[in-house]
């Protein structure tokens, strides 16, 4: 529990976290022409060793480079002048480790195990927590904070406070753990089987005769379908086929970014659309279920709010085991 | 008899490490992940070098990179975008691989164990 509130808080703000640990990387200073994304992934292609583009990740606001995944890592561009600021290699970091040690205890299916039925285990402790407040409500903190009362009234008074967002963070996260068990189960009631995506070809050459439709023209052509959204990645043709335009609803909320037009490269026709709007039940369910484990679902209030009810839960772990201990040391006398 | 003995065995070896051209399908389980990964490869070998397309179905393919055969010890990787995949397998038997699979995003890395096999007729 100590373990899941602490690295809880910390992946509640992981993206930002993430720029402000790779500042460098992060930042770029607003002015001139948008490079175009053929411009962007030369520089960055040019610049190492000229690996091809596997996709690109646009900017998403005026103060964020533009990046481009290669085989190697994440490249930062700046879409203004074209200057690469640098490259993110693959392998874990010390935000990876968090989130490893939050779903995982950054081990493999013991510590996964050992997570999933914590949860069940916390479900219960609060749910008893609640059973033994109820009869004297308190709500105050008294006595110095070396006392058996200080303890007890902050357990109390903190545990209160933070129930709703631990009971929804852990019913979610127990959805997570137990995933796959959920999923069949959300399936079988609704009759839905998973969805068969379109079958493509890969292209592991260029395309032969006629030039292909520039990663630009694949933004625009996605971007006039789902007006509004906006493009937040497209994978390149060499690497799946076909070029797979991603894109968000930054007013949505849940399965924001589960909006996807797949386009021949050879023509610019529309081959496949995956809107947020036709997700099954089972599918909708897991999203929402996310957005509120990552109290994503309203955004950064409900974000601050879920990093707070995390940062509690050690603290109710440590006043609830000194008042154990005390309690058993008096009854021990 | 010794000499018997060494010919079946350099023969079962030069079986054992024979062409991988052909179609291999199998599963990976990423170590504390929930789901089994389907796998399809279109492998096509060279001497030492491989290449090929590989992916969750055949629909799904990306291109083999830095594909390399020493022996029975079989290496090459797959970019899918924010993940690479590097492949570290042993040619177990004629229509066999097994072996490692590391997987790497610029901010996570996981393992898994890998089994494939040849698809009959390819």
């Amino acid at each position: 529990m100590m373990v899941l509130g602490v690295t809880g808080s910390i992946i509640a703000f992981e993206p930002e976290l993430d720029r402000l640990l790779h500042p460098g990387l992060s930042r770029v200073k607003p002015g001139g022409r948008i490079l175009s994304l053929v411009e962007i992934g030369e520089a960055a292609s040019k610049k190492y060793g000229g690996e091809p583009v596997v996709a690109y990740l646009p900017s998403s606001s005026p103060n964020f480079p533009t990046q481009v995944i290669l085989s190697p890592g994440v490249v930062s561009v700046n879409q203004y002048t074209g200057e690469v600021l640098g490259i993110r290699t693959r392998g874990q970091t010390l935000l990876g480790f968090m989130r490893a040690l939050h779903v995982r205890l950054a081990s493999g299916d013991i510590g996964r195990n050992i997570l999933r039925w914590s949860t069940a285990a916390m479900l219960i402790s609060l749910a008893s927590g609640l059973y033994l407040w109820w009869p004297r409500k308190r709500m105050r903190i008294r006595g110095p904070w070396w006392s058996r009362l200080f303890w007890s009234d902050l357990h109390n008074s903190f545990g209160i406070l933070s129930l709703l967002p631990l009971l929804l963070l852990t019913a979610t996260g127990m959805v997570i753990g137990f995933e796959d068990g959920v999923s069949s189960l959300l399936d079988k009631m609704s009759g839905d089987h998973p969805v068969q995506l379109p079958q493509i070809r890969i292209r592991l050459e260029p395309a032969p005769s006629h030039p292909e439709i520039t990663p630009d023209e694949a933004i625009t052509i996605a971007g006039a379908q789902l007006p509004g959204a906006v493009p937040y990645r497209l994978q390149m043709p060499r690497y799946g086929g076909l070029y797979v335009v991603a894109l968000a609803y930054s007013d949505h909320r849940i399965a924001a970014e589960s909006n996807s037009i797949s386009i021949d490269p050879s023509d610019g026709r529309i081959v496949a659309v995956n809107l947020s709007t036709s997700l099954t039940p089972r599918e909708r369910f897991m999203a929402t279920n996310e957005a509120i484990h990552t109290g994503s679902v309203f955004g950064m209030p409900t974000r601050i709010i879920a990093a707070l009810a995390s940062i509690l839960l050690p603290l109710q772990v440590v006043s609830g085991l000194l008042i154990w201990m005390r309690r058993t040391r008096i009854l021990g006398k | 008899m010794n000499r018997t003995v060494a010919i079946v065995f350099l023969l079962a070896a030069s079986a054992m490490a024979g062409d991988l051209t052909g179609k291999w399908s199998g599963t990976f389980k990423v170590d504390g992940g929930d789901h089994t990964i389907p796998q399809v490869f279109i492998l096509k070998q060279q001497g030492k070098t491989l290449t090929g397309s590989g992916g969750p179905s055949a629909g799904e393919q990306y291109p083999i990179e830095n594909g390399k055969i020493d022996g029975d010890e079989v290496r090459f990787e797959i970019t899918t975008g924010e993940w690479k995949f590097a492949y570290d397998l042993k040619q177990t038997a004629p229509d066999g691989l097994k072996g490692d699979l590391k997987l790497q995003s610029v901010n996570d890395s996981r393992n898994a164990k890998v089994s494939l096999t040849r698809s009959k007729g390819e």
